[in-house]
């Protein structure tokens, strides 16, 4: 497979503050490579590093071209709090933007693409919010770019539009569209991204897949029960156990052991109030390397200290 | 298309932007014709008459034509700046085969346009208002231009360099005041002291009441020389003010 983006090394400092301290990563043609990290973390930076607009060290190559050199009209870029100009409609916000390119997608194509036919001739300043962000969405896709760099692109869009976002995203990768996107939202990298990459403090703490991550990050599958308030002492019921904040977790339980548990903690003389099980997901991912990585409340730790592996190359191999 | 297209596309843009501000539509239709009627109307004018204005009225028409050449290029190019520094729009267009400098040509289209009608109604109101008895010369409309371009330029350096829409107002004002009054537009270089007579010549603003005054009404200057050196002056301000543009973050 072609590789489409190509970063080695790369590092951005303002100041005293280090952005981005060396990453390193491939994505291959029609893949959808998706950057989490906590706000800070350089996500933003390493969008612009991979697109021109900052003066980044390292190597970038797009196309086997450097980002300043490439044929724009193959790249389609959404900045994040893009703020396009407030007093044109969609309809003219994506003419204007399909206006500087030799052969721009129709415009009521795009409009229809991201849902906003009917709202077409509505000034972007009158748009909601989840509008607004699907206007910017639109404006990315207006030149059918190969390489779509997507910052945040679905930050502040409903659940519904956001799905409708994914729909998009996913029938643009059907046909080839190599993408990559940032965003806070744990269930659209595990719905769209090939691989992940994880960042906190610059560094590039994980990149794979979201399965890859789960199984070497994540938890196992869980059952979390409500206890009633009587019960103050953990039951035996042959299972490994952990009281937090008067649930009882019960660790690796299948689907079909639910009942057993239930059973043995009836047994007990316990009536579980509620219960829900749970998979491991890359929220569990984010929030265990995340975590470890940057403390959230305490100073950021060398990346080798993380519990349960250390970092990985762009192509998935422990360094 | 290609160039031809990339321009007409952002012409259209900034257009439509521009005259859907109102307040700038307000200030740069409105305001102009309100100093008129207060500078033109209401304060006398007449030659030895006394008063503030004791040139004929036909001596003016290079100031009141400067404050819309001046004022709406600097404030609006400016704020446009910021706003696309922003909105993070320039980040967004950096990725695109826009160019730095076909963006401030576009921008400068419009307001040559926009600036060009509001010329045409001040003028229309001078005579009107003041009999000002002076040339329609087709020099007028070079000198408009150089003028609008010239400001542009400087407004996208201003842009570029304030850190705020407020801090492109607040450096617009500070250099256009001085400016409008210093640049042998109300005040005859008669009414200066002698030692800040030189300082005249470092202001652009300078060349264009010169040779509107000898193309309107002051028939033994010479329009075309600082014609020459208004257009030296606009391109350099357009080529600086696009290295200017900001390109990266």
């Amino acid at each position: 497979m072609t590789d489409v983006v190509v970063a080695s090394d790369v590092a951005r400092s303002y100041g005293d503050i280090v952005a981005l301290d060396g990453v390193s990563l491939t994505v291959g043609e029609g893949d959808v490579l998706g950057l989490v990290g906590p706000n800070g973390a350089g996500k933003t930076t390493l969008v612009r590093a991979l697109t021109g607009t900052t003066n980044a060290e390292g190597t970038v190559r797009l196309f086997g071209e450097p980002p300043q050199s490439v044929d724009r009209s193959r790249i389609g870029l959404l900045p994040q709090s893009f703020d396009p100009p407030a007093r044109l409609s969609a309809r003219e916000l994506l003419t204007y933007y399909g206006g500087l390119y030799d052969d721009p997608r129709e415009t009521a194509a795009v409009l229809a693409d991201v849902g906003l036919t009917d709202t077409a001739e509505t000034a972007y300043e009158d748009l909601s919010g989840g509008q607004k962000r699907r206007v910017c969405v639109g404006v990315a896709l207006i030149n059918d770019p190969d390489l779509l760099v997507l910052d945040e692109p679905t930050t502040g869009i409903d659940p519904a539009g956001r799905r409708a976002v994914w729909q998009l995203l996913e029938e643009l990768t059907d046909s080839g569209t190599t993408i990559v996107l940032t965003t806070h939202y744990m269930a659209e990298v595990e719905r769209l991204a090939d691989r992940v990459g994880l960042l906190a403090d610059g560094t590039l703490l994980a990149l794979d897949s979201p399965n890859a991550l789960i199984e070497r990050y994540g938890e196992r599958p869980r059952l979390v029960i409500d206890l009633p308030d009587e019960v103050t002492e953990t039951p035996s019921i042959g299972f490994e156990t952990v009281v937090r904040d008067e649930q009882l977790v019960v660790q690796d339980v299948s689907p079909t052991e639910i009942g057993t548990v239930v059973d043995r903690l009836t047994a007990a003389g316990v009536e579980p109030a509620s219960l829900a099980w749970r998979e491991p997901d890359m929220e569990d991912v984010y929030l265990d390397i995340a975590d470890t990585a940057v403390g959230y409340s305490g100073d950021p730790i060398d990346p080798a200290e993380l519990d349960a592996g250390s970092p990985v190359r762009a192509d998935g191999g422990d360094q | 298309m290609s160039r031809t297209g990339r321009l007409r596309a952002s012409f259209r843009a900034a257009a439509l932007s521009f005259l859907r501000r109102r307040t700038a539509v307000f200030f740069t239709f409105l305001f102009p014709l309100l100093i008129v009627l207060i500078f033109g109307a209401l304060i006398e004018t007449g030659a030895g008459g006394g008063g503030l204005f004791a040139e004929p009225p036909g001596y003016y028409v290079p100031g009141y034509l400067a404050t819309v050449v001046l004022f709406t290029p600097l404030s609006r190019v400016g704020s446009e700046v910021a706003r696309h520094r922003d909105g993070n729009r320039f980040e967004k267009l950096a990725t695109t085969p826009l160019r730095r400098w076909e963006w401030l040509f576009a921008q400068t289209l419009v307001n040559v346009a926009v600036i060009g009608l509001a010329a045409l109604l001040l003028l229309a109101l001078l005579v009107a208002v003041t009999g000002a008895e002076i040339v329609l010369s087709l020099w007028l409309i070079p000198f408009v231009v150089a003028g609008v371009a010239l400001f542009c330029g400087i407004g996208a350096l201003i842009g570029a360099l304030a850190d705020s829409q407020d801090g492109v107002i607040a450096i617009s004002n500070a250099i256009a005041l001085p400016l409008l009054f210093l640049s042998e537009t109300f005040a005859p270089p008669s009414l200066l002291p002698a030692w800040f007579r030189p300082a005249l010549e470092l202001s652009p603003l300078t060349y264009f009441s010169r040779g509107v005054r000898a193309a309107t009404f002051d028939s033994t200057g010479d329009p075309l020389a600082n014609l020459a050196i208004l257009l030296g002056l606009a391109i350099l301000a357009l080529g600086i003010g696009a290295l200017a543009l900001p390109r990266t973050d």
